[in-house]
Formats: C-alpha cells, sequence, structure tokens
C-alpha cells in the first residue's frame, strides 16, 4: 500500500517543482526593456524635492547610476579641457 | 379569500413560468452577447452587485502589509504594471487604447483617482480598497478580461503592484517612465 502512494506522491512533488521553476520570473521582459529617461532628474531644483517621498526614493534609486554616469562624463569633459590647456598635471582632483 | 393552500400553489405556478421562461429566453439565443453592445440596466446591476458583494466578502480577511509604501515596492510593482497592466489600465499621458475601445466592461483608467474610476467602490475605506485591489489582481473576476495572476505571481509580487497604484494617479508621464523602465539607466549612453 505504501509502495503504492510513493510514485504518485513523487510524481506530483516534481510536478510541483516544475510549476514553481516555471513562475514568472521579470528577467522575462528585460529583453528590449526601456531604460530610464533621467535626463530630466539632472534639470529638477534638488532643494525643492522630498527625499522622504518613496516616489522620490525610486526615482533616485533608477538614475544614480545615470547621475553617476553623467558625472563621469562631465569630469572627462573636464579633464580633457584641462589637458588641452596644458593644466592637466596641476589640476586638483575634482571633489565629489 | 383564498386559502393559504391556494396561494402556494399560485406561487409555485408563478415560479415555474418564470424558470421555463428564463430558460426559453436562454436558449433562444436573443440576448446580445457581443461585447460592443451594452447590458441593459437590470443586467448591469445584477452583474455589478454580484461582483463587488463577492469581492468584498472574500477581500475581508485578507492581512495588508505594513510597509507597503516603500520605493522597492514602488519600483518592483511599476515594471510589473508597465508590463502586465498598462495595455488596458492606461499610463499617465494616455487617454485610452484597443482595450479600453473594445472591451466591455471597459477596464477602469487607473491613472484617475478612484471617483473617476466610474466603478461603484466609492464608499470603501482605504484599507477596504486596498484588499479589494489586491484580490482583484490576484483572483482577476470571470468574463471581464480581468485575468487571476495568482498562478504565476506571489502575493507579495502582487502586493507591489497594490503599492504602486496607490501613487500612479499623481506620477506625471516623467516620473511613470523612471519608475517603470526596467532597462539599466546607464545602458542609454552605450552608444
Amino acid at each position: 500500500m505504501k509502495q503504492k502512494l510513493i510514485f504518485p506522491t513523487l510524481f506530483l512533488a516534481v510536478l510541483g517543482v516544475a510549476f514553481t521553476a516555471q513562475a514568472h520570473d521579470p528577467k522575462e521582459h528585460m529583453k528590449g526593456a526601456e531604460s530610464p529617461n533621467c535626463a530630466g532628474m539632472k534639470d529638477m531644483d534638488h532643494s525643492k524635492m522630498d527625499m522622504n517621498d518613496p516616489v522620490m526614493q525610486a526615482m533616485m534609486k533608477q538614475c544614480m547610476k545615470d547621475m553617476d554616469h553623467g558625472d563621469d562624463m562631465q569630469d572627462k569633459r573636464h579633464n580633457k579641457a584641462q589637458d588641452s590647456e596644458g593644466h592637466s598635471m596641476n589640476a586638483p582632483e575634482h571633489p565629489h | 379569500m383564498p386559502s393559504f393552500t391556494a396561494f402556494i400553489k399560485s406561487l409555485i405556478i408563478a415560479s415555474l413560468i418564470g424558470v421555463l421562461g428564463s430558460g426559453v429566453f436562454i436558449y433562444s439565443g436573443l440576448y446580445p452577447i457581443g461585447a460592443d453592445v451594452p447590458h441593459n440596466q437590470l443586467s448591469y446591476w445584477l452583474l455589478e452587485t454580484l461582483r463587488e458583494q463577492s469581492i468584498a466578502r472574500a477581500a475581508s480577511d485578507i492581512r495588508i502589509p505594513e510597509n507597503l509604501n516603500t520605493s522597492d515596492r514602488l519600483l518592483a510593482g511599476g515594471a510589473d504594471y508597465n508590463d502586465m497592466c498598462a495595455g488596458c489600465h492606461l499610463k499617465p499621458g494616455k487617454i485610452e487604447s484597443d482595450f479600453t475601445l473594445g472591451l466591455y466592461p471597459a477596464p477602469p483608467n487607473l491613472t484617475l483617482m478612484s471617483d473617476g474610476h466610474g466603478h461603484e467602490h466609492l464608499g470603501k475605506t482605504d484599507d477596504e480598497s486596498l484588499k479589494r485591489q489586491f484580490w482583484i489582481i490576484k483572483h482577476g473576476i470571470k468574463a471581464s478580461g480581468m485575468p487571476a495572476w495568482a498562478p504565476r505571481h506571489d502575493d507579495e509580487r502582487i502586493w507591489d503592484m497594490v503599492a504602486f497604484l496607490q501613487r500612479l494617479p499623481k506620477l506625471t508621464a516623467e516620473q511613470y517612465q523612471i519608475l517603470t523602465a526596467r532597462g539599466d539607466s546607464s545602458m542609454q549612453h552605450q552608444h
């Protein structure tokens, strides 16, 4: 009797694992996923933003990399300009 | 004065005629079932009342998480909303889609505050409204086009969507785009 129950139980367990593995994964949506358009964030007046607002916090999280990247790009442009003027050796490190 | 027995007999006969008449009507195929013809007022009231009473009863025991208003929930729920819901329930800056024009009943525009939906849940408290939204996303609604998302989405993920819905009506199109984008923001600069 016990042996008869083993196979159906095993089958249901395997089926359960299989269905769990098929659970809707957000990565399924990653192909061709839109990137956040963070350009507008840079122009916003940060003093007027409510940093305790979860919407603002979420936007900051989304655009953190973009804003860092933007700063890096600015640094590179800044350093390049200094290089061309021949001041690069004496230029202080850009403060962050 | 008619006796009590005669009254019962009349009642049974009237009920039988009613059941028989309903059966004839159902099998006649006369009721317009196309989505492009609205229900008559009686059918609409019956279905709407049935739906709202059923949801209210079924959702009454749901427990609402305390940490619903967080940025992480907004990001997770926003991306899912954009992928799974925006086609029918719209997004800021969009007022109609093929689904909103063609589905009947028309899916509510969730970018509007609840009094703009045109659905009968105005008398509900905030908690009742949250439970209602969670239940509807999880279980769907029969013959309405609203699917049940429970089979492949756990409760936490559904609460994320509920959290996002609370902020959706006040989002601008720009805020919506940032919150719902799944891609990496730094990807924009990789040319």
